[in-house]
C-alpha cells in the first residue's frame, strides 16, 4: 500500500475530461495539492459531448464560474430538453424536458392525478404541465437571478476546454506539453509512480487521473483493469460528426432524430450547429452513413464529417490503485441523453469529496467504484429504454432492438410503470421520476393502472387543480422572450 | 365513483402494528377501501416498542394527529436521543442524539471533518456541543413549537398508544371484529388468502390481508410459508424481561441503553413511570439470572410481575407475499436498541399506501416493495450490529464473541470508510443519518485515522473562532429553554386514567 500522503495529482490527457478535472481540483483543493496536466497538441480531442444536462450548472456554481463569461467563451446556447423524433414510430415525436412536471404529493406523484384526469376525459398531455417543454416548443427562454426554470447548455467542447484551461492555469495547474511514452509503476504495489514523456521528461505523482480517452493508457493499458461490454444492449458503435452553418432560429433544445440504424443529433450553438450521425456498423457501411447523413443535415457543412468508433460499456473499476479514469477512459454511453460531460463532473466531484489525503484504501476505492457503477448502469438502462421500447419494425436494427433481452433493472421499471404508473429515482440515479415518465410515455408505455387518490377529490376539484397548473405555466411562459434574442443580448459569443 | 378491484383490506391482529396500519389506511385511503381489523382481547400484545425515532413525528403529522392529545393519552415524554453506557468499554458513555451536528459548511465534507481538524489542532470541545439536541438532552431541557426547533421523537406507553389509535380509527370507519383466528382460507389455484375464519365460525373475506399477528406470523408464514432469514449469528440476543416501574424521578428526554455482560438494559422515561427491560443472550445468561439481575437493578417498584419474551432476529424473506403484507413482528424483528420497531411498521404502511395495489397484484410492484423493505431492514440491522461488534469489551464470552464475529460486508465497508477517512453516508432507504454514524462509531471507540483536509485551507485561529461561536450560540439557545419536566407539565400533562 502506498503510505505516502497524496499531494501531487497528475492528469494524463487534456480534452474536456482533463480540463474539467484540473479546473475543479485546483479551485477546490489548491492549497493542499499540486496539479499537473500533461497533454499533446498533436492528439486531437473527441468533441461529441456538446449537449449537457442541468447538473452542469451546479458544477459551475461550485467552481464559481460566471455564467455569461462561460457562455460567451464557449458559444453556448440554452437547452430545455431533448426532442425525440421517430423513436416510437416514424413520424412520432415527444419531448424530454428538464424541470419538474406538475405537482406531487407524498402519497403519489403527479402522473397519478393526470392519469385519472385522462381516464375522466380531460387533462391533455403530460408535458402540458412542464414549463420547460412549453417554453421549448415556443422557442422561448430567459434566465435571471431567482428564476426556477430548469435548463442546461449546448456548448462547443473545444472552446469549453480552452475556457476551463484559462481558469485552471492561472489558478496554479501546471500544463506540460508532450506525448506520454511510458508509464512507470511501483514494482511491488503496481501503483503508478510517474509518466515518462517522449521528450524524456518524467512527471511523478501520487494520484493519477486517466483522461486519455478511449486509449485508457493508465487504467487499461497499464493496469489492465478490464472493460465490461454493453454492446449487446447498445449496438451503435460509430458516429459521424460535423459542424454546419446555422439555418433557422436557434432553438433551446437538442434534437435526436432516429433513423433506420440509429439516430442523429442536432445541437444548435450560437454561430453554428453541431450534427452527428450515430449508427451500427453491422447494418450500415460508412459510405452509406455518410451519404445519408449529408442528405439529412440542413446547412452547409464546415468540413468533412469525422468518423468516430466506440463501444458501449464501462471500465470494471473507474478507480484502480492510484489511478482514476475520467471521461471516455472510464466508459462510454452514447450521447443520446447528453450524459458524457455529466459523468466527468460527477466523478471529479466525488473524487474531491473522497480525496485520499492519507493513503489510498480499498474502502474508499470500493465505495467510489460502487457509486460509479450504479450511476453508469442507471444511465445505460435509460438509454436502452429508447431503443427497446419501440414499435418500429422497419429495419433489422429496430427489429433486433425490439426483441432484445433487457437488464432486469430496466424490465422491472417498465413493468412498474406499465402496470401501476409508478416511476422512481433510486440512489445515485441521475434521471428523475419525471424523466422516466416523459420517455416511457413517449416510447409508448401507457399505464394500465395508477394510484387512485385523485378519486377521493371532490367533483370538479381535479379539473380545477389541473387547469390552475396549466394557467400558471401559461403565465410564466408569457413572461419569457425569444431564446435567440435573449442569448444574443445576454452573452453573445466572442 | 368506481371502486378499486382491491378494496377489502383485512388486518389480522391488533396490537401496535395492527392499529398503526388500520389508522393510517383509513385516514389516507378511507373513501376507497373497506378496512376490517380482527383481534382478540384474549391474546396479549408485545409492548416493548415504547421508544421511537423522529420519523414518528412526520407519520403523525401526515395523519393529522394532534400532538398534545396523543401525548396526554399515552403518558408520552419527548426523546432527543439515546444514552449508551458501557458499550465501547465498561464505564464509557456516549449519546446518540437526533438532530444535526454543526452546519453543513461545505459540499465537500460534512461538519465533523472540520471538528476532527480542530481536535488535531488541540481545540474544538466535544462533538455533541455542536448539536442542540445533545446539549438540551444533557441539560434536561426541551421546547417545541410550530417551528420545531429541535428534532425529537417520543417515549410512550404502547398499550395506551394502541387505545389512542383505535379511538381514531374506529370512528373513521375501521370495522373491528373480536375473535380468534382459527383458520386462514386460501384460494386453491393461486394460493392467495381468501378469508380469515374465526373460532366463532365467522368468515372474513378480503382482497388484501395485513399480517399483524406478531411472531406467530399466521398468514405470511404459517399459511404462505414465506421463509425467515435468521440474523442470530450477528445479533445473538434472543430474550428479554420487561416491566414498568413507579418513579418519582422527573423524566429525562432520552432513552438509556446500558450494556451488561450478556446484553443490555433499557430505561424509557414516561410521564409517571419508567419502562425497563433487560435484553440478553440465553446462551450466556439463564432466565433466572437475568430476572434476578433485572429486579435488583430496576429503578423503582414494578407495577406488575415482569414478563419474559423470546425472540429471533431476522426478517421475513418477503414482507409482501401474494396478497399478504406482513407488518411489525410478523415482518421481522430487530431488537429495540435503536428504537426502530415502530418506525418499521410506520414506514411499511406508508409505503403500502404509496404502492397500494388498486388493480391487483403483480411481481413488479411486490418485488419493488420487498426490495425497499429489505434495504431498510438490512441498514438498521447493520447499525445495531455495529454497537455490538465495534467494542473493546473483552470481559465476558458474549462480548468476546461479538468482537470477533464476522459482520456483513455492507457494515464492514462502512466501518472501514470511517476508520480510514472519517466518512459516513446515508442512502435513500437508510434510516440512520451521517450524524448517527459519526456519533455511534467514535462512541464505540472507533477513531478515524484520516479525514478530509478541507479545514486546513482556513487559518487555524479562524477555525477556532468559528467553532467557539457555534458552541456558544447553541449553549445560549439551550439555556433559554424550559426544563423537560416543566415543559411536559404545561404542554401535555398525562390524562388521569
Amino acid at each position: 500500500m502506498n503510505r505516502q500522503p497524496v499531494q501531487r495529482v497528475v492528469i494524463a490527457g487534456g480534452g474536456t475530461a482533463g480540463w474539467v478535472a484540473a479546473a475543479a481540483l485546483i479551485k477546490q483543493l489548491s492549497p493542499l495539492i499540486e496539479v499537473t496536466l500533461v497533454e499533446s497538441d498533436e492528439i486531437g480531442t473527441v468533441g461529441v459531448g456538446e449537449s449537457t444536462i442541468p447538473t452542469t450548472r451546479t458544477f459551475h456554481a461550485l467552481l464559481g464560474i460566471y455564467e455569461q463569461a462561460f457562455i460567451k467563451a464557449s458559444q453556448a446556447t440554452f437547452k430545455l430538453g431533448i426532442e425525440f423524433e421517430n423513436w416510437r414510430r416514424k413520424g412520432d415525436s415527444y419531448f424530454h424536458a428538464f424541470g419538474s412536471v406538475g405537482k406531487s404529493v407524498w402519497m403519489a406523484d403527479f402522473q397519478h392525478f393526470w392519469l385519472e384526469a385522462r381516464n375522466q376525459g380531460f387533462g391533455g398531455d403530460y408535458t402540458d404541465y412542464s414549463l420547460e417543454a412549453q417554453a421549448a416548443k415556443a422557442n422561448r427562454f430567459e434566465t435571471h437571478e431567482g428564476s426556477t426554470i430548469g435548463y442546461a447548455y449546448h456548448l462547443d467542447a473545444t472552446a469549453y476546454a480552452k475556457f476551463l484551461r484559462g481558469l485552471a492555469e492561472p489558478a496554479g495547474v501546471k500544463r506540460v506539453e508532450g506525448k506520454i511514452k511510458k508509464i512507470e509503476q511501483h514494482p511491488e504495489t503496481g501503483f503508478v509512480t510517474a509518466l515518462e514523456l517522449e521528450s524524456g521528461a518524467r512527471i511523478e505523482g501520487d494520484l493519477f487521473l486517466d483522461c486519455t480517452g478511449f486509449r485508457a493508457l493508465l487504467v487499461e493499458q497499464t493496469l489492465k483493469t478490464g472493460f465490461e461490454d454493453w454492446s449487446h444492449w447498445l449496438a451503435t458503435d460509430a458516429a459521424l460528426a460535423v459542424q454546419t452553418e446555422p439555418v433557422g432560429p436557434i432553438v433551446p433544445y437538442t434534437r435526436a432524430i432516429a433513423h433506420q440504424n440509429g439516430w442523429r443529433w442536432r445541437i444548435p450553438l450560437q454561430r453554428r450547429v453541431g450534427n452527428g450521425f450515430v449508427y451500427c456498423t453491422e447494418f450500415m457501411s460508412e459510405d452509406e452513413a455518410r451519404a445519408r447523413f449529408l442528405a439529412a443535415i440542413e446547412g452547409k457543412p464546415l468540413f468533412d464529417p469525422r468518423l468516430l468508433r466506440f463501444k458501449a460499456g464501462m471500465r470494471n473499476k473507474s478507480w484502480n490503485k492510484n489511478v482514476i479514469a475520467l471521461g471516455l477512459a472510464s466508459g462510454f454511453i452514447e450521447p443520446l441523453e447528453s450524459t458524457s460531460i455529466h459523468f466527468i463532473k460527477i466523478a471529479i466531484t466525488r473524487l474531491i469529496q473522497n480525496f485520499p489525503f492519507g493513503r489510498v484504501t480499498d474502502a474508499v476505492t470500493d465505495h467510489f467504484n460502487r457509486q460509479s457503477r450504479r450511476e453508469m448502469e442507471h444511465v445505460r438502462d435509460f438509454i436502452i429504454l429508447h431503443y427497446a421500447q419501440t414499435e418500429r419494425e422497419d429495419s433489422p436494427f429496430w427489429r433486433r432492438c425490439r426483441a432484445m433481452e433487457l437488464p432486469a433493472s430496466l424490465a422491472e421499471r417498465i413493468a412498474l410503470f406499465r402496470d401501476h404508473g409508478i416511476a422512481y429515482q433510486g440512489n445515485d440515479e441521475l434521471f428523475r421520476i419525471d424523466s422516466w415518465i416523459m420517455v416511457m410515455l413517449g416510447q409508448g408505455v401507457w399505464p394500465r393502472s395508477y394510484h387512485q387518490l385523485a378519486r377521493m377529490m371532490e367533483p370538479g376539484q381535479l379539473q380545477k387543480a389541473l387547469s390552475d397548473l396549466k394557467a400558471g405555466i401559461a403565465q410564466q411562459l408569457s413572461r419569457l422572450g425569444d431564446h435567440q434574442t435573449f442569448v444574443r443580448a445576454y452573452a453573445p459569443a466572442e | 365513483m368506481d371502486r378499486p378491484a382491491v378494496r377489502r383490506v383485512v388486518v389480522g391482529g391488533g396490537g401496535t402494528a395492527g392499529w398503526v396500519a388500520a389508522t393510517a389506511l383509513v385516514r389516507h385511503l378511507g373513501p376507497l377501501i373497506d378496512i376490517t381489523l380482527v383481534e382478540s382481547d384474549e391474546i396479549g400484545t408485545v409492548g416493548v416498542g415504547e421508544s421511537t425515532v423522529p420519523t414518528c413525528f412526520t407519520f403523525h403529522k401526515f395523519m393529522g394527529i394532534d400532538e398534545r392529545a396523543f401525548m396526554r393519552a399515552t403518558q408520552a415524554t419527548f426523546k432527543l436521543g439515546i444514552e449508551f453506557k458501557n458499550w465501547g468499554q465498561v464505564g464509557d458513555r456516549y449519546i446518540h442524539s437526533f438532530g444535526t451536528i454543526g452546519t453543513r459548511a461545505s459540499w465537500m465534507a460534512p461538519f465533523h471533518h472540520f471538528w476532527l481538524q480542530a481536535k488535531a489542532d488541540g481545540f474544538g470541545g466535544e462533538l455533541g456541543e455542536y448539536c442542540p439536541e445533545w446539549v438540551a438532552g444533557e441539560a434536561n431541557k426541551f421546547i417545541t413549537d410550530d417551528t420545531r426547533p429541535l428534532a425529537y421523537a417520543y417515549h410512550f406507553d404502547a398499550a395506551r398508544y394502541v387505545q389512542f389509535l383505535r379511538g381514531l380509527a374506529e370512528p373513521a370507519g375501521v370495522k373491528r371484529v373480536e375473535g380468534k383466528i382459527r383458520q386462514v382460507a386460501q384460494n386453491p389455484q393461486n394460493g392467495f388468502v381468501d378469508a380469515i375464519v374465526l373460532e366463532s365460525g365467522e368468515r372474513i373475506e378480503g382482497d388484501l390481508f395485513i399480517d399483524c399477528t406478531g411472531f406467530r406470523a399466521l398468514l405470511i408464514e404459517q399459511t404462505l410459508q414465506t421463509g425467515f432469514e435468521d440474523w442470530g449469528k450477528w445479533i445473538s440476543t434472543n430474550s428479554a424481561v420487561a416491566v414498568q416501574c413507579m418513579t418519582d424521578e422527573p423524566p429525562i428526554p432520552y432513552t438509556s441503553a446500558i450494556a451488561h455482560q450478556a446484553g443490555w438494559q433499557w430505561r424509557i422515561p414516561l410521564q409517571r413511570r419508567v419502562g425497563a427491560g433487560l435484553v440478553f443472550c440465553a446462551e450466556f445468561m439463564s432466565a433466572d439470572e437475568a430476572q434476578a439481575k433485572f429486579l435488583t437493578e430496576i429503578p423503582g417498584k414494578p407495577v406488575r410481575d415482569p414478563w419474559a419474551l423470546r425472540f429471533r432476529t431476522g426478517m421475513r424473506s418477503r414482507a409482501w407475499n401474494k396478497n399478504v403484507v406482513a407488518l411489525g413482528l410478523a415482518g421481522g424483528f430487530i431488537e429495540p436498541l435503536e428504537s426502530t420497531s415502530i418506525h418499521l411498521m410506520q414506514i411499511a404502511v406508508t409505503r403500502l399506501i404509496e404502492y397500494f395495489p388498486f388493480n391487483g397484484f403483480d411481481d413488479a410492484l411486490i418485488g419493488h416493495f420487498n426490495h425497499k423493505s429489505r434495504r431498510e431492514f438490512e441498514s438498521i440491522r447493520d447499525f445495531v450490529i455495529c454497537h455490538y461488534h465495534q467494542t473493546e469489551r473483552e470481559d465476558s464470552p458474549f462480548w468476546r464473541r461479538c468482537r470477533t464475529m464476522e459482520i456483513p460486508d455492507s457494515l464492514a465497508e462502512r466501518i472501514a470508510l470511517f476508520r480510514e477517512n472519517a466518512q459516513a453516508y446515508q442512502t435513500q432507504d437508510d434510516l440512520f443519518r451521517i450524524d448517527s454514524w459519526t456519533q455511534v462509531l467514535p462512541g464505540q471507540r472507533l477513531y478515524p485515522r484520516g479525514y478530509h483536509h478541507l479545514a486546513r485551507m482556513m487559518p487555524s485561529h479562524e477555525l477556532r473562532q468559528t467553532l467557539a461561536n457555534m458552541r456558544t450560540t447553541i449553549a445560549n439557545r439551550v439555556a433559554k429553554m424550559p426544563s423537560h419536566p416543566d415543559f411536559l407539565n404545561s404542554y401535555c400533562p398525562a390524562d388521569d386514567a
